[in-house]
């Protein structure tokens, strides 16, 4: 009997199980008469096997913060401010802070409580440092993220741990602007790391509507680079607020 | 509708090992990767209510994360146009987790074929979908994928040999 021939699609389909059962039968059947034809076949599932491997470990991997503060509070990314650069190899700390705090006020003008030396907008300008005051400071210091009200005008995401062991929250802001950032806690207030406007969420005609706006891509990457481990969960988290945040 | 919104999330968080390694196939390096999953996990919560009820979470976060990095190369394409830009940081690795040498190898391997014969490897060879997901997800006839397929998978083997 002449043996059976078969194009490279269907010994690919064969070896991905994607054949009917009589298409099966036939391959097999031709397989077991034909050595050659049976090496095609566990090339393709060899293949396979391989990249399927390769990739094995990346299933392993925790996802990284950033990631998980996504799926937990998402919107549209927003314009970005940072207030102190992660790796800014040419200009030094004090241009930045002058520039960042122009840009914040810029940003901010209007739109938020930016009210130097009354305490009572949500960020503060101190000796060229931003602070978190008002409501930010008070939801920073008292809200756990697992029980806080979905309508709170802050939204905290996650608490973690830099490695030299202070505490950072990532927060959202609702005001006028929705305002996405890092605080961490040092000498007893809140610094912020890195603040970037963000659009509140679309209401898709009312159907869904978020409950906070997203980690703009900045602020995750702050979050990336700050951050030493994983992030705490809700029992750590607990036990730092019990401690005020203090390391 | 707190309870769907709460769902969608632990179903995306639950997700994100498999989404991590789909856009790892498609994008090489692991800090792009994760920058798409990011944005694909973001158009998923915004666009919740399109999911419908009987559809799939992954299939349809696989979609997502499709259709965003096509956008993405698209717009990479016009700025390489544009601008001729060297990618500065193409392979920047995590000092922390260094891939194991035969990731970096298919990996390699991967980033020299075609979109879309890549789009079909990752989508059946490396998440293991059927053609007929598969097909979905890229919006194209089963004829059409496994063509690609096809190909994908005989460069590869010519590359990975």
């Amino acid at each position: 009997m002449q043996a059976m021939t078969f194009d490279d699609q269907t010994l690919m389909a064969y070896a991905d199980g994607e054949l009917d059962e009589a298409a099966r039968a036939a391959v097999t059947a031709a397989m077991a008469a034909d050595p050659q034809l049976a090496q095609r076949v566990a090339e393709h599932r060899e293949l396979r096997r391989r990249l399927q491997a390769a990739f094995e470990p990346v299933l392993a991997e925790p996802p990284p913060a950033r990631l998980l503060a996504s799926a937990r509070a998402a919107g549209v990314p927003g314009r970005v401010i940072p207030l102190k650069p992660r790796a800014v190899p040419r200009w030094s700390w004090p241009q930045w802070a002058a520039i960042a705090a122009s840009l914040v006020i810029g940003v901010l003008s209007g739109a938020l409580l930016l009210r130097p030396g009354t305490g009572a907008g949500p960020i503060l300008a101190r000796n060229g440092q931003m602070l978190a005051g008002g409501v930010l400071a008070s939801a920073l210091t008292n809200q756990l993220s697992g029980t806080q009200p979905p309508n709170a005008a802050v939204q905290i995401g996650v608490s973690f741990r830099t490695r030299d062991g202070i505490y950072c929250r990532t927060f959202v802001l609702q005001a006028a602007a929705a305002l996405a950032g890092i605080a961490c806690r040092e000498r007893g207030s809140w610094q912020l790391q890195v603040l970037a406007q963000s659009e509140p969420g679309r209401s898709a005609r009312g159907a869904y509507r978020p409950a906070a706006s997203n980690l703009p891509p900045a602020v995750a990457r702050t979050l990336d680079a700050l951050i030493a481990g994983e992030p705490l969960d809700a029992a750590a988290e607990a036990a730092a607020r019990t401690g005020n945040w203090s390391r | 509708m707190p309870a769907p919104e709460a769902d969608l999330r632990a179903g995306l968080i639950a997700l994100l090992p498999r989404l991590r390694r789909f856009a790892r196939a498609l994008c090489g390096n692991t800090h792009d990767a994760d920058d798409l999953v990011q944005v694909a996990v973001e158009r998923a919560l915004t666009h919740a209510a399109q999911l419908r009820p009987d559809s799939q979470l992954a299939g349809w976060t696989f979609g997502i994360l499709r259709n965003a990095w096509i956008d993405e190369q698209r717009a990479r394409g016009r700025r390489t146009r544009l601008f001729a830009a060297a990618e500065s940081g193409e392979n920047v690795a995590d000092p922390a987790h260094p891939p194991p040498s035969e990731l970096l190898a298919v990996q390699a391997a991967l980033a020299r074929l075609p979109d879309e014969q890549r789009l079909a490897v990752a989508l059946v060879l490396i998440e293991g979908l059927s053609y007929k997901e598969a097909a979905h997800i890229m919006q194209v006839p089963i004829g059409t994928l496994t063509s690609r397929l096809a190909r994908g998978r005989e460069t590869l083997k010519e590359l990975l040999a």
